[in-house]
């Protein structure tokens, strides 16, 4: 192959590349409200499925220091003295990303835990997360560490994020 | 222009019936086994296939005579990704419950084999026009096979047919058609997929080999009529004389 060869493929390649680029930045110009606009709902959904339908969002906090656990949502309050917090846990793994809502009440007698809401769940070794752990978790079945989603490489995953979540929740308890 | 239409339709309907992708040439199983649990879920894999597919065909054979010889499958992978990227982000902005249902399977579009065998076996060697109605064929019949698939997998395994659930903007509704308790949940797992699977293809080996058997049945038939013909149109000639 000669040089000029060389730089036309190259030049083609290159053009073929910042197209695809230029399609796929404006098709997220398009879609990021809309798929922002989703989360959210989600995470109210998903708040009014630990706390009840009068449950919403009075504040969020954006954490840090946490491995998985990267926002708290702090639920209006009901009339009584307890505080209720939800927390956003997000975890990946190469098959894909996996966000719960984990919700906490804090009483004077300590951290409780509340429910388990799935936010997103895009991997195929976790599809039978909510028949198999968050239903049965939610309604008192099994114990928050039995984590059951189909393979032991995604229910460590999502054990994890539910511990890094307690952790986080716990140190929002302590001050 | 009668022969031109012909040929038009021919090429639609070839990726539906004599080439279908899934049921012929037994590609694209992957996505097959894993979204066909429900009828609403496999009318969604295979539009967002069918989508990647036509852009994709059409982009490719727009550049066919562009894109140079050693960089052909890299430039192919990456008009098919951009296709997959763009409609992954529609899909999870426009129809989240159904980017949720399907989850990684939209991205392992990129992967599909009948997606990239197109690209090169036909849109890199034919018109623009002839390679999207190229791509809307397989699409479609592509589909349609994920649909027959499902049928069976939501009729056996649920027992009922819900609509609604996916597409939700329409409403929900549940046609209960085997009374409740009678359903067979195998049907929703991964085994139950490739029993069907394998059930379907034995049917239609069956139906292929009875049509076989039949032409070859025709054809010695056909021989034993000529046969016999030749034999009288001898015997009359020979009482002639």
């Amino acid at each position: 192959m000669d040089k000029k060869h060389y730089i036309i493929t190259s030049i083609t390649l290159g053009l073929i590349g910042a197209a695809s680029a230029g399609l796929i930045g404006a098709a997220n110009l398009l879609t990021r409200k809309q798929i922002a606009q989703n989360e959210l709902d989600k995470i109210n959904s998903g708040i009014i499925e630990i706390f009840g339908k009068n449950a919403s969002i009075e504040s969020e906090n954006s954490l840090s220091g946490y491995k998985y656990t990267n926002y708290s949502y702090y639920i209006k309050d009901s009339g009584d003295d307890i505080d209720r917090y939800a927390f956003k846990t997000t975890g990946s793994n190469s098959y894909g990303k996996i966000s719960l809502l984990v919700g906490f009440t804090m009483k004077d007698s300590g951290v409780e835990f509340v429910g388990l809401s799935i936010i997103v769940n895009e991997q195929t070794y976790a599809s039978t997360l909510v028949d198999n752990y968050i239903n049965p978790l939610n309604s008192g079945d099994v114990s928050i560490d039995d984590v059951n989603c189909g393979a032991t490489y995604g229910a460590k995953l999502v054990r994890n994020m539910i511990n890094d979540a307690q952790i986080a929740a716990n140190d929002i308890a302590e001050g | 222009m009668a022969k031109e239409k012909g040929q038009t339709k021919l090429n639609f309907l070839k990726g539906i019936a004599n080439e279908n992708p899934l049921f012929v040439s037994i590609l694209g199983t992957c996505p097959a086994l894993a979204t066909t649990k429900s009828v609403e879920a496999a009318i969604g894999m295979g539009l967002l296939f069918t989508i990647v597919l036509v852009c994709s065909n059409i982009l490719v054979s727009l550049l066919r005579k562009l894109i140079p010889e050693e960089i052909r499958t890299p430039a192919y992978i990456v008009i098919i990704a951009t296709f997959v990227t763009i409609v992954k982000m529609f899909t999870n902005a426009f129809l989240p419950e159904l980017y949720s249902t399907l989850g990684v399977f939209i991205s392992l579009i990129v992967v599909n084999c009948i997606v990239l065998g197109r690209a090169e076996a036909y849109a890199s060697k034919n018109k623009v026009f002839d390679s999207f109605i190229d791509a809307l064929g397989m699409g479609v019949g592509y589909t349609l096979a994920l649909i027959l698939m499902a049928f069976f997998r939501e009729l056996l395994g649920t027992g009922a047919f819900s609509f609604g659930k996916i597409f939700t903007f329409i409403p929900y509704f549940k046609l209960q058609i085997i009374p409740v308790g009678y359903e067979i949940s195998l049907f929703q797992n991964p085994a139950g997929a490739f029993i069907v699977f394998a059930l379907i293809l034995a049917v239609i080996q069956f139906i292929k080999n009875r049509k076989a058997e039949l032409k070859a049945y025709n054809e010695r038939q056909e021989k034993i009529r000529k046969a016999q013909e030749a034999k009288l149109a001898a015997q009359n000639k020979e009482g002639g004389n």
